[in-house]
C-alpha cells in the first residue's frame, strides 16, 4: 500500500513552480532527514500498521460520511454528504497528520517536539500525541490568537505543553510559524518540528498530505457504499489547506468530481481585508515555500483578516496554488458575516457546530446548490467541532457570559 | 574586478582580517542609515552588509527583527535601498556593500537587482536560500553582483564543496545553531568547520552570527579571513536612535578591529 496517487512533488519538492526549500543553511540536514526517513518509512508495512491501528483505537476512524438530511431540504437540492472530521479525538481532522508525525519523531529518536497553532487545533493535536509518548513539547501561537482562542490554549497546558505567544508581526499563525522555525534553527538536532499544514519546505507538504490524506480514501470508499458513485463536489475551506489537501488528494485523478477550496474572505475579497491569497494573491515565498501569497509590491507580506484564526494565513500550501494553475480544483471565498451566518444555520438545522473555519465551507453550499443538478452528492469536509470558537461567537453576537 | 572580491583579495595579501558590519537600511530613517554607513567606514570597517527588511525574518533573533520592524513601519524597499548605496557612493567608491535580505523581496525587485550597476551593491546574501543554489535560477544573473552563501554547523560534508562553489564573494560560515545575536560560541567546532570549508575553497571564508566580543572576534579571525558583526551593532542603533550619537559605535568598531588585526 502506498500513500500517494500522484505523481508530485518532484523530487527537489516541487509541485509545478510552486513549492521547494527556501530555509536557512542550518535546517537544510534536518530536511533530509527527515525526507529520508520518511521515504523509508512510507512504505513499510510495519509503520503503515502502526499508523492506521493509531487512526482506528486513538482517533476513532473511520470517521462517518453523514446525510445532512435538513441541511438538504434547506437548499432544496442535490444531496449534502458530511465528511465528520469534528468527531475525531480532539476534534478535528489535525489529529491525523500529528499521529503521523510523531511517529516519524519516535524513529527518528527526537525527544522534543514544537510546533505552530492558528486556531489551536493543531497545537492541541501536537499536545495530545506529545503527551501520549512522554515527549517534552512546546507550541508557539500568536497572541492574538491566544487571546481568541482561550480555550485551546488551557487545553494545551492541560496536556503538559508549554504555550508561547508570539507578539512579533501581527501576533498570528504566520508569527507563530516564524517563531517555531527560529526554535528549530536554534535547536535543530534534538528537536522534531510538526508541521500542522500542507505548507513549509518540502518535504512538510507532501508528509502532511499523505497523512491526512486517509480523509479522502475513506471518502471514496463510502461514497460508493453509500450512494454508488463518486461525489459531483467536494468542498473544504482552505488556509494553510491541510484538510482541503487530504480530502482532495485521492480525488486528483478521479475527474468526475469537482474539488472546491473556501479561503477566508474576510470583510469580502474586493476590500483587501481577508486571507485569500489563492483569490487575490501573487505567487512569492513565504515559510520555505513558492506559492500563492498576499504581498505588496514591495514583497513584503501582507496582514490577514478573517474572523477565524485557522484560515488567519497570508500563504497555502503550495500544492493548492498548483492545483489551481492547472484547473484541477477551483477556489473561491467567503466573508467573515455569511461563515457567522452559517456557523448558526449549520448548528441549528443539523445540531452539529462546525469551527469557524469550517462554516465558510459550509456557507459556499449556498451558490453551489443552485448551481449543481438537483441529482448532485456534494461532500462537505467538516474539518473541525465549534466549541472552541464559543467564546469569538459570543463575543460578536454581544453576550457576556 | 568586484568591488567586494578584490577587497577581500587585498586583504589576504597583506595578511590582513576583514571586518565586515551590519545594519538594517531604514533603522531609524534612511539619512540616518546613511550617516552610519560613513561612520563605520571611518571606524575601520572593510565591508558593510545591508539588512533589507522583511516581514518575516525567519533567521533573525528578536534584535534584528525588531530592526526589520522599524524599518517597514519608514516603508523602506529595496528600490529605496539601492538609492541609499547611490547616494553613499557619491562620496565614497572604494567600501564593498553587501545586501543581506530574503528571497521574496529580491525576487519581488528583479529588474532592480539586474540593473544595478559597476558603482552600487557588490553582492546579494539571500538567507532562505540553500547554499547549493544558484541565484540565477532566481533571476539574478547581473555580473555586477556576487553571491555570498551561508555554510552551517549542520551542513554535511557532501555539501560543503558545491556550496563553496556557487559562493562567488565569500564563503559565510554561521558560527553557531540559531538565529542571529544568539550566545554559545563553540570555538573548536568553529575552527574545525572553517578548516574543512578552506580545503575545498580559495573564497574567503567569514565567520558570523553570535560574535560580541572583542575576544570572540580575536579568536574566530585568527582561523577565518574575518569576522561579521551584526546584532550588537544594531542594538546600540537601537538605543541611541533618538539622540543619534553613535560614538559608542564607532568606538566599539575600533576595538573590534584591533581584536582583529
Amino acid at each position: 500500500m502506498t500513500f500517494s496517487n500522484s505523481n508530485f512533488p518532484d523530487k527537489e519538492g516541487f509541485y509545478g513552480e510552486y513549492g521547494g526549500k527556501f530555509v536557512p543553511e542550518t535546517l537544510m540536514y534536518a530536511l533530509e532527514e527527515l525526507e529520508n526517513t520518511y521515504n523509508k518509512l512510507k512504505d513499510n508495512k510495519e509503520f503503515i500498521d502502526e499508523f492506521y491501528k493509531d487512526l482506528s483505537h486513538f482517533v476513532g476512524r473511520p470517521s462517518p460520511l453523514y446525510f445532512a438530511q435538513r441541511l438538504t431540504d434547506h437548499y432544496k437540492s442535490g444531496s449534502i454528504w458530511l465528511k465528520r472530521e469534528d468527531l475525531n479525538h480532539t476534534g478535528a481532522h489535525k489529529i491525523n497528520n500529528t499521529v503521523g508525525q510523531i511517529l516519524l519523531a519516535k524513529y527518528m529518536g527526537k525527544k522534543r517536539i514544537i510546533a505552530e497553532t492558528g486556531a489551536g487545533q493543531h497545537g492541541v493535536a501536537t499536545a495530545t500525541v506529545a503527551a501520549r509518548l512522554g515527549l517534552e513539547c512546546h507550541i508557539y501561537m500568536g497572541a492574538e490568537d491566544v487571546r481568541r482562542q482561550s480555550l485551546n490554549v488551557y487545553r494545551i497546558k492541560l496536556l503538559g505543553a508549554h504555550v508561547h505567544p508570539v507578539d512579533s508581526g501581527s501576533a498570528t499563525l504566520k508569527d507563530a510559524l516564524n517563531e517555531a522555525l527560529r526554535d528549530w534553527v536554534t535547536n535543530v538536532e534534538d528537536t522534531y518540528y510538526i508541521i500542522g499544514s500542507v505548507t513549509g519546505p518540502h518535504p512538510y507538504p507532501m508528509i502532511v498530505r499523505d497523512f491526512n490524506s486517509v480523509v479522502g480514501k475513506e471518502v471514496i470508499e463510502q461514497s460508493k457504499d453509500l450512494f454508488g458513485k463518486m461525489p459531483d463536489a467536494v468542498v473544504a475551506c482552505v488556509g494553510g489547506g491541510s484538510n482541503a489537501m487530504g480530502i482532495f488528494h485521492p480525488f486528483i485523478d478521479i475527474k468526475e468530481t469537482r474539488l472546491i477550496g473556501v479561503e477566508a474572505g474576510g470583510e469580502g475579497v474586493s476590500t483587501g481585508e481577508h486571507a485569500a491569497p489563492l483569490n487575490d494573491g501573487t505567487p512569492g515565498v513565504l515559510h520555505g515555500a513558492r506559492s500563492y501569497l498576499m504581498q505588496d509590491e514591495s514583497g513584503q507580506v501582507k496582514d490577514t483578516k478573517s474572523v477565524s484564526a485557522g484560515l488567519d494565513y497570508p500563504g497555502v500550501g503550495p500544492e493548492h496554488s498548483w492545483l489551481k494553475d492547472i484547473g484541477r480544483a477551483e477556489y473561491v471565498a467567503v466573508s467573515d458575516d455569511d461563515a457567522l451566518k452559517t456557523f448558526h444555520e449549520v448548528t441549528e438545522l443539523e445540531g452539529i457546530m462546525p469551527a469557524l473555519e469550517t462554516a465558510h465551507a459550509f456557507a459556499y453550499l449556498e451558490p453551489l446548490m443552485k448551481e449543481l443538478d438537483s441529482s448532485a452528492n456534494v461532500v462537505v469536509n467538516v474539518s473541525g467541532r465549534g466549541d472552541k470558537d464559543i467564546n469569538t461567537v459570543a463575543e460578536i453576537d454581544g453576550i457576556e457570559f | 574586478m568586484n568591488r567586494l572580491t578584490s577587497k577581500l583579495q587585498n586583504l589576504k595579501e597583506n595578511n590582513k582580517k576583514a571586518l565586515v558590519a551590519y545594519l538594517v537600511a531604514g533603522d531609524p530613517d534612511l539619512d540616518t542609515t546613511l550617516d552610519l554607513m560613513h561612520l563605520f567606514v571611518d571606524s575601520g570597517v572593510d565591508v558593510i552588509e545591508i539588512g533589507v527588511p522583511f516581514t518575516d525574518p525567519i533567521a533573525e533573533g528578536p534584535t534584528i527583527q525588531k530592526a526589520h520592524d522599524r524599518a517597514l513601519k519608514n516603508n523602506i524597499s529595496l528600490k529605496m535601498i539601492l538609492e541609499l548605496v547611490n547616494r553613499f557612493r557619491e562620496t565614497n567608491t572604494e567600501t564593498p556593500i553587501v545586501l543581506m535580505g530574503y528571497l521574496n523581496t529580491f525576487i519581488s525587485h528583479i529588474d532592480q537587482v539586474q540593473s544595478i550597476g559597476e558603482n552600487s551593491a557588490d553582492s546579494i546574501l539571500v538567507v532562505d536560500v540553500p547554499g547549493e543554489l544558484n541565484l540565477q535560477t532566481y533571476g539574478i544573473t547581473n555580473p555586477n553582483i556576487n553571491t555570498i552563501s551561508l555554510i552551517s554547523p549542520t551542513t554535511k560534508d557532501d555539501r560543503v564543496e558545491s556550496i563553496a562553489k556557487n559562493s562567488t564573494g565569500f564563503i559565510y560560515y554561521v558560527t553557531l545553531r540559531g538565529v542571529t545575536g544568539s550566545s554559545n560560541l563553540n570555538i573548536e567546532e568553529i575552527k574545525n568547520n572553517i578548516q574543512k570549508i578552506q580545503q575545498y575553497s580559495d573564497a574567503p571564508t567569514m565567520a558570523g552570527f553570535g560574535i560580541k566580543s572583542v575576544e570572540d572576534a580575536s579568536t574566530l579571525a585568527a582561523c577565518s579571513d574575518g569576522i561579521v558583526i551584526g546584532s550588537s551593532i544594531v542594538e546600540m542603533i537601537a538605543d541611541e536612535s533618538k539622540t543619534k550619537e553613535f560614538g559608542r559605535i564607532g568606538e566599539y568598531l575600533r576595538e573590534m578591529k584591533t581584536a582583529i588585526s
